[in-house]
């Protein structure tokens, strides 16, 4: 054999690019440390605190010693943990002390995109930002000021800014990943807040979702947990993804999945498999869903996913076998198309003909302190945060750019809360419906995040301000105009977060060390001093975020120390609760939906749409020559956020692209080679992966590398930027449709 | 009776999500760009659409007849009382006699001391303390069990008396302490 192979390369798909990892270093006996070492005294904490290294906000145990972060492992004080943090947990003190992260507020002197900036005291930072904001606002309106984060504990506060200006236009990311599941269980059940119980499930059909690579830990230990006590997984996915490895894999042909779902209907109706009584129950509307999918049988679904007719009617059986311990998993980032919404919908449908709500092993509603005030006898078990109350904001002259919330259109389905982010950069190239000339921007990265990276940075290039607040200089903080440095999730505390699922849960991120960078600070003051510098000192009416969490905790008679002993809090003697789980026709008192039942037709989506249940839209698929481009998550990477993490770099520092086999060796391509991917306005570079395990119409890459920001040193320019490949196309919804962009490949 | 610390790993249940190699990191101080164990893809093979892929953790196989122990010429690499092969980093002058002499690669030389360097079942920071290896508490996909193997009832003993697990590379005769289970991966 090779010697010095040991542990080279070879993270899942990356085409043998990663780099050696072992023994090259210098080998001198002189660097021998024999002296002993100095025996100091080390001063040893643990703090139970909250992840931010993606967004679920996973509770860690922070290990310090001698005031510096050594080792983060998961909290062993939450069961669905168990002391288990993912790769990226555990590479947080590689971005703590990062000597690359932003550390003073920064104004830009030379051109944009020149990188070039000085540094200023967060007061000129603030009195920049305020003068500028209020120019707009005389000249424009309180609404041409845009607001986009992420989503997160910080959007409180950021959003009090654009909230207090009138700003109508205050976007999650939501429309580039969950949104459409969103709507479709809000469309459902009234609410968005179900969540599965994959631990105990006895069969488990994933449309789409990799738990294994986007991983949020207590899930996926759960779908983990039922696979090792034999639960049957199987995997819709072009892609052969880590999770399709560990099931059935079903390589459907991309943007059909809702023809094989429907089929599914279509079975268990025609052989009576499905739950009656349940659907008699709890639901409105299954016989206009039963006539919709009359027709859809295996036989057409084969045709339209490229499954076979029997793999669908056994997977059908299958399901209704194991119900109501079997599920069809919802989705993740759902935005694969312009109807995506429909597909999550009628999931939810198929799901509740297997009767699979509030039962062990299937779906259930979140039961926070809120939902549990309509259940009598649980409601003693936990109460609700208390407001933080602020003095009602102005009302926004005009609606949002985006048309959401209008009436008899697809987007008054879309939140509001959410709105449709891929609109921004539309309506600043073209002034429609009226001009947007400010973007305020939180830990997100539009120039990475919003479709067609290209398009963002012309749009970037018309405004009269762009700030942005974030740890990186980040592809869009180095377009900025203003860059705000936050310090990092080891170095703030943060209001409580409902974190509840079968029980309440409360969580607490806790400072677990001083600012390593003095001048960084947590979103909260930021936008605190901020809307103080401008006038709206009233809308921020605590007096730092301890006492912001004094208010949370007041109604609740939880003490702030059992978040100090524990890191969280769950109500003593509470067992997982599932309203049907003892009584199969227990009511459903706690349904938020105005009917009090499940919607399998919706009267509001009738009205936005026109089609009260699911209907099957059939999508181009790749023509000759052509592939289908569809992107994901790698399990040691977050979205655009961690690619420059020293540690996480070193273990995955690009992507290549996923090619068939056969249609590979048609192109004359071999692992390796430089391809140029083009979608016809754009092109890229990449680097080859051919592979048996992706469809031959399809190629893939993951998501977030190919990094535009030079002062991302290490994440700069390698690998593919799908993003701008991929154009600003949003769906019915206002959702960034994500896999419907065809490209060529060829040899470079 | 004397222990004899074993490690069980399901590759079944290895997700290849890293979260080990990154824990180890910290836990052990592992320089930049050097590692103790690692996950690799061990495929993926078939032919399209039937294809499979696993991951297998690699690192230092902690045998009872060590290569490496044998060819160290200054007894920096030792079998302690516990039975595992360590690294007495005062007495190792660098020369990589153990590194040529493995057969698992598991060695190389830390770029900090410049003495050989591998994995220690996190012996010091977490074994004398009652707790499991660093890899074992943070595993995601649950895939790894640890304990004495001389216990009948600890939960790696009684894992082996009941499932058909492999040691890499039996060949060489070094009867590694880590065991690994390729039922529904091969």
């Amino acid at each position: 054999m090779q010697r010095r192979q040991f542990l080279k390369g070879a993270l899942y798909g990356t085409g043998g690019t990663l780099v050696a990892l072992s023994g090259l270093g210098a080998a001198t006996a002189a660097l021998n440390p024999r002296r002993a070492a100095a025996a100091a005294p080390v001063s040893r904490k643990t703090v139970y605190s909250s992840c931010e290294m993606c967004r679920n906000q996973c509770p860690i145990a922070v290990k310090v010693e001698n005031g510096k972060v050594v080792k983060i492992d998961g909290n062993p004080n939450d069961s669905a943990f168990g002391g288990v943090i993912c790769a990226r947990g555990n590479s947080g003190p590689s971005l703590l002390y990062d000597p690359e992260r932003i550390k003073k507020p920064m104004i830009r002197t030379g051109e944009r995109g020149s990188g070039k900036f000085k540094e200023v005291s967060w007061d000129e930072a603030y009195t920049y930002i305020a003068q500028k904001l209020k120019a707009v606002q005389e000249q424009y309106g309180g609404e041409a000021v845009a607001q986009t984060s992420h989503i997160g504990p910080y959007d409180v506060f950021f959003q009090t800014i654009g909230k207090a200006i009138g700003s109508p236009n205050l976007f999650s990311h939501e429309a580039t990943c969950p949104m459409a599941r969103i709507i479709g269980l809000n469309t459902t059940f009234g609410t968005a807040a179900i969540n599965a119980d994959y631990a105990n499930t006895k069969y488990l059909l994933v449309v789409g979702r990799n738990f294994f690579e986007g991983i949020h830990v207590a899930q996926t230990r759960a779908v983990a947990k039922a696979l090792s006590q034999g639960t049957k997984m199987v995997v819709l996915d072009p892609r052969f993804s880590v999770l399709a490895a560990k099931g059935e894999w079903l390589p459907v042909k991309g943007a059909t999945d809702l023809a094989f779902i429907m089929a599914l209907a279509n079975v268990l109706i025609d052989e009576k498999l499905y739950d009656e009584e349940f659907i008699k129950q709890y639901t409105v509307g299954f016989d206009k869903w039963a006539a919709q999918v009359q027709d859809k049988t295996p036989a057409w679904a084969a045709e339209e996913t490229g499954i076979s007719q029997d793999t669908i009617i056994r997977v059908a059986r299958e399901l209704a076998q194991a119900k109501p311990h079997s599920l069809i998993e919802y989705g993740w980032r759902t935005t694969f198309t312009a109807d995506d919404f429909q597909l999550r919908r009628a999931i939810m449908i198929v799901n509740m003909m297997l009767g699979n709500f509030e039962v062990p092993g299937g779906y259930y509603q979140v039961k926070d302190a809120g939902t549990l005030k309509k259940v009598p006898a649980m409601a003693a078990y936990a109460k609700k945060l208390g407001p933080v109350k602020v003095p009602p904001f102005p009302k926004p002259k005009k609606g949002r750019i985006d048309g959401t919330g209008e009436k008899g259109t697809p987007r008054q389905l879309t939140p509001i809360a959410d709105g449709a982010v891929g609109q921004i950069t539309e309506t600043i190239l073209t002034g429609k419906p009226y001009p947007i000339k400010a973007w305020l921007v939180h830990r997100f990265n539009p120039v990475m995040s919003i479709g067609d990276t290209e398009k963002t940075l012309a749009a970037i290039k018309k405004l009269d301000l762009l700030v942005t607040c974030d740890v990186y200089m980040s592809d869009t903080a180095y377009n900025s105009d203003v860059v705000l440095p936050e310090c990092t999730y080891l170095e703030r505390t943060e209001q409580v977060f409902d974190m509840s699922g079968l029980t309440p849960k409360y969580v607490l991120r806790q400072q677990a060390v001083d600012p390593v960078y003095a001048d960084t600070k947590p979103a909260w003051q930021i936008y605190k001093e901020l809307g103080e510098k401008m006038g709206y000192g009233q809308y921020f009416p605590y007096k730092d975020i301890d006492d912001y969490v004094e208010r949370q905790l007041a109604p609740t008679g939880i003490s702030r120390k059992v978040f100090a002993e524990k890191g969280l809090w769950t109500p003593a003697g509470m067992k997982p609760f599932y309203v049907r789980s003892g009584d199969a026709k227990a009511p459903l008192t706690l349904l938020a939906t105005k009917s009090k039942k499940i919607e399998i037709f919706s009267d509001a989506v009738q009205e936005a749409t026109g089609a009260g249940v699911p209907v099957y839209v059939p999508y181009p698929q790749p023509g000759e020559g052509e592939f289908r481009l569809i992107e994901g998550k790698v399990a040691v990477h977050t979205n655009v956020g961690t690619h420059n993490v020293p540690v996480l770099h070193e273990l995955m520092s690009e992507n290549t692209l996923w090619i068939n086999a056969q249609s590979a060796a048609k192109l004359g391509i071999k692992t390796g080679d430089t391809l140029i991917i083009s979608a016809g306005k754009y092109e890229h570079k990449g680097t080859a992966n051919v592979t048996e395990g992706i469809r031959p119409d399809t190629v893939f890459c993951y998501h977030g590398f190919g990094q535009i920001s030079p002062q991302l040193t290490r994440a700069f320019g390698k690998g593919i930027n799908d993003n701008k490949l991929i154009p600003d196309q949003l769906g019915s919804v206002g959702n960034s449709i994500t896999s419907m962009t065809f490209v060529k490949v060829r040899k470079a | 009776m004397a222990k004899h610390y074993a490690m069980v790993i399901q590759l079944k249940k290895c997700l290849g999500c890293q979260a080990c190699t990154v824990a180890c990191k910290f836990e052990n101080k592992v320089p930049d760009g050097q590692y103790r164990t690692k996950s690799p893809a061990i495929g993926p093979s078939g032919t399209y659409p039937n294809v499979k892929v696993f991951f297998e953790k690699q690192a230092c196989q902690m045998c009872q007849d060590a290569p490496c122990v044998k060819v160290c010429p200054t007894t920096a690499s030792h079998y302690n009382k516990d039975g595992l092969v360590l690294i007495d980093s005062h007495k190792c002058v660098g020369c990589k006699y153990c590194m040529t002499a493995c057969p698992y690669d598991a060695r190389f030389i830390n770029k900090n001391t410049g003495t050989a360097d591998k994995c220690t079942f996190c012996y010091d920071t977490r074994l004398t303390k009652g707790e499991k290896p660093a890899c074992v508490t943070t595993c995601v996909g649950g895939a790894l069990l640890f304990g004495d193997a001389n216990d009948p009832q600890s939960e790696v003993a009684r894992y082996m008396a009941t499932h058909r697990t492999e040691v890499r590379k039996a060949q060489f005769g070094t009867r590694p302490s880590v065991h690994y289970d390729y039922e529904g991966v091969k």
